[in-house]
């Protein structure tokens, strides 16, 4: 029997939703768009924002819209969205919930079950929040796999000879790489690295600091102060970001950016892709570093790779390709979309869970090593906290292995046990995974053995137990990092929050906007002068009323529709309403 | 108690393609999804033989992934390292094996 699971891609700045058909891989698309900008706001009315427009709305309402909320997740943190703390998990959930809702009206059936990508090297805390997510949108998880797995999945999907392939994926927020061996219809992921925190959003931080320093250097002024001056800096920082990918040279243009000594600042400025390049340079070296790693991991060098395949919307920056070639001295892969194949594999790997036929198995392995600590020997010497490595890194999931330990002293009945993830011999230099306590052991003398069982499931999650020998006494949890987890009764409590704040909002692709290219290439003038025009109206929110302020917003939307459509005659009733206004405000 | 041999259908003498050859297919046949167990089976039986160092430590230490509890308690048994024969430790030498193998198992206590 055949049950629809549909497998998402929720990323730090893009999130897709696709599915298998009749064999067939297809994104599913929001009024024709396939990509769901990962932004939330909430809008005038309180009603809540995904996508597009939450993303339009960055620019004039940064306080009320919530970006990259992926790098957050698996923190104990909040959020301020509109005056209201949110967790990370539930800023995730209403992007999946939209996600859930773009399948259903795409599909025309109610959706429960996904498969949900998460970037190898997340954590357990990391994974767990994402399940967590899911539960809070009333999708069950029912697997979650590497992003740069399910790429593999979706490049695999069509060929059978056996390679060996590096899969690079460089995203918005988060860097993984993986070796992965291909062979009689087995996708076998042999080593897995990365950085959790490393992608196009420190590219755009690179610039934005950039600008800021010159800013600094040429008025005098800080405009990082000024939130609305900020939103429209991170923008023109993507947006150079995005030319330099195939130009030379970006010009970075800002009129009235904001007000200094009462006269208006202009950020004006050119970058070349060489300063740019010089700029992401530790970004990019870091990136190798970690595919070194790997390739150490699964035992190969670089001439052991076949292919290499290239994941995330930051693989466009030509210097990586560059690298790239200079290190395997061949062309990498780019046939699918790089921002799609992750959402595509992971509807694969949706199929195959739901019983169609696919004919592929995944082998997937953890990029950590977990242990605990005991007393033992580090540098010579003794030390309380010398780690002990149970599961190593790069083992096949699923994976249960075991230690034993004996308690130290007579009569000893509580036993308190650290996980660590990490390599460091101190187990104190290594992530500190969960703590829990085992109790009511029996009163005998010191030695009694306690056996430590380490599980971690196909997610990727890590399971604890432990059990006294003698008696059998057996003690399990999932490993609890207090806050950041959340008990199943506050799991209830956030899951009705999320759904009563889409109680208001509107369902299905009813706001179908235009097409947005990645780039507006068109320079008419009518063009530039609306541009002008929406710049200077922002410089002045902060002095007008709300209610012109609303009128200005209205506008403004207006504007930037037509200036996405290239649609130069629609231009001309708005832009001489927001040239009055602006007059009127002026004079 | 089958041992990796068994559970991988391959003979004792059997080299390391023979070996990946019969681990892929046992993998196609048993995803992890159906039955994780018998996946981990897998996978143990692949580590413990898949080339020649580790067919070589399966033969030496074999008990130590089979036979847990043996172990635990001839590591509390005795304080005296596990004694190996001459055979045996020239083999050990020439698979390179860590000289940590060759150490006694010494558990120390938690602390708490
Ligand atoms: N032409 C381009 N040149 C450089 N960077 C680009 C280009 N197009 C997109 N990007 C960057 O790619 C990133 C988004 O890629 P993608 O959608 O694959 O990431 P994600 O899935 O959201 O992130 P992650 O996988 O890290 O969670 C953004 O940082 C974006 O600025």
């Amino acid at each position: 029997m055949n049950e629809l699971i549909i497998g998402i891609d929720l990323g730090t700045t893009n999130s897709e939703v696709a599915v298998v058909e009749q064999g067939q891989v297809r994104v599913l698309d929001d009024g024709g768009r396939k990509i769901l900008p990962s932004f939330v706001g909430i809008d005038d009315n309180g009603e809540i924002l995904v996508g597009e427009r939450a993303r339009n709305q960055y620019l004039v309402y940064p306080e009320r819209t919530i970006k990259s909320i992926k790098r957050l997740m698996g923190e104990d943190t909040h959020v301020d969205l509109a005056g209201q703390a949110y967790t990370p998990q539930e800023i995730s959930a209403i992007i999946l919930k939209r996600l859930k809702t773009i399948a259903e009206t795409s599909l025309g059936q109610m959706v429960s079950k996904a498969v949900i990508t998460v970037p190898a090297y997340f954590s357990d805390a990391q994974r767990q929040a994402t399940r967590d997510a899911g539960a809070i949108a009333g999708l069950e998880v029912v697997r979650m796999i590497n992003e740069p797995t399910a790429a593999a999945l979706a490049y695999h999907h069509d060929q059978s000879a056996a390679q060996r392939m590096l899969v690079y994926d460089l995203g918005g927020g988060t860097f993984d790489v993986s070796v992965v061996n291909v062979e009689g219809g087995v996708v076998e992921v042999l080593s897995s690295h990365g950085d959790n925190h490393l992608g196009g959003d420190d590219f755009d931080q690179r610039i934005i600091d950039y600008l800021l320093d010159h800013l600094r250097e040429t008025y005098g002024v800080d405009a990082s102060k000024d939130s609305k001056a900020m939103a429209r800096i991170v923008r023109a920082a993507e947006n150079a970001k995005f030319q330099l990918s195939d130009q030379p040279y970006a010009r970075i243009e800002e009129e009235y950016l904001l007000e200094h000594d009462g006269s208006p600042v202009h950020l004006s400025v050119e970058l070349s892709r060489m300063v740019y390049e010089e700029m992401i340079e530790d970004c990019i070296d870091a990136t190798f570093d970690a595919l070194h790693i790997a390739l150490k991991g699964a035992k190969m060098t670089a001439a052991d790779i076949d292919e290499i395949i290239l994941v995330g919307g930051s693989i466009r920056t030509p210097c990586i390709r560059e690298r790239l070639l200079d290190e395997f001295g061949f062309e990498p892969h780019g046939e699918l979309d790089p921002e799609l194949c992750v959402a595509m594999g992971a509807a694969i790997q949706a199929a195959m869970i739901g019983g169609q036929q696919v004919d592929t198995v995944l082998v997937d392995v953890t990029p950590y090593t977990y242990g605990t600590s005991a007393i033992g020997m580090l540098n010579g010497e003794y030390y309380p906290f010398t780690y002990v490595p149970i599961i190593h890194k790069n083992s096949v999931l699923p994976i249960r292995k075991s230690d034993a330990f004996a308690t130290s002293f007579d009569g000893q009945e509580v036993v308190d046990v650290t996980i660590y993830q990490g390599e460091d011999p101190d187990a104190l230099n290594n992530v500190k995974s969960g703590e829990f306590r085992i109790e009511g052991l029996q009163d005998v003398e010191a030695g009694n053995i306690i056996t430590l069982t380490l599980e971690l499931d196909l997610d990727g999650i890590l399971h604890v137990s432990a059990q006294e020998k003698e008696t059998g006494l057996e003690k399990s949890i999932t490993i609890k990092n207090a806050l950041s987890r959340f008990e199943s009764a506050a799991l209830d409590t956030a899951k009705q929050r999320i759904t009563s704040l889409f109680g208001q909002m509107e369902t299905g692709p009813d706001v179908v906007e235009p097409h947005e290219e990645e780039e507006e290439t068109s320079t008419a003038p009518e063009i530039e002068a609306a541009k002008k025009l929406i710049a200077k109206a922002e410089s002045l929110f902060d002095q007008v009323s709300a209610e012109d302020r609303e009128d200005m917003i209205d506008l403004i939307e207006t504007l930037s529709n037509c200036i996405k459509a290239n649609d130069i005659e629609g231009l001309a009733e708005p832009s001489e309403q927001l040239a009055d206004i602006i007059y009127y405000l002026e004079s | 108690m089958k041992t990796p041999y068994q559970i991988l259908e391959v003979t004792a003498g059997a080299d390391d393609s023979e070996i990946r050859q019969a681990y892929l297919q046992k993998v196609k046949n048993n995803p992890p999804d159906a039955d994780q167990e018998k996946f981990r089976e897998i996978q143990a039986a692949n580590e413990s033989i898949k080339d020649y160092r580790s067919r070589i430590r399966y033969e030496l230490f074999h008990e130590q992934t089979l036979d847990f509890d043996a172990l635990l308690d001839q590591a509390f048994g005795t304080d005296q390292p596990r004694q190996i024969d001459h055979d045996q430790f020239i083999d050990l030498l020439r698979a390179g094996v860590e000289a940590i193998e060759l150490e006694s198992i010494t558990i120390e206590p938690e602390k708490t």
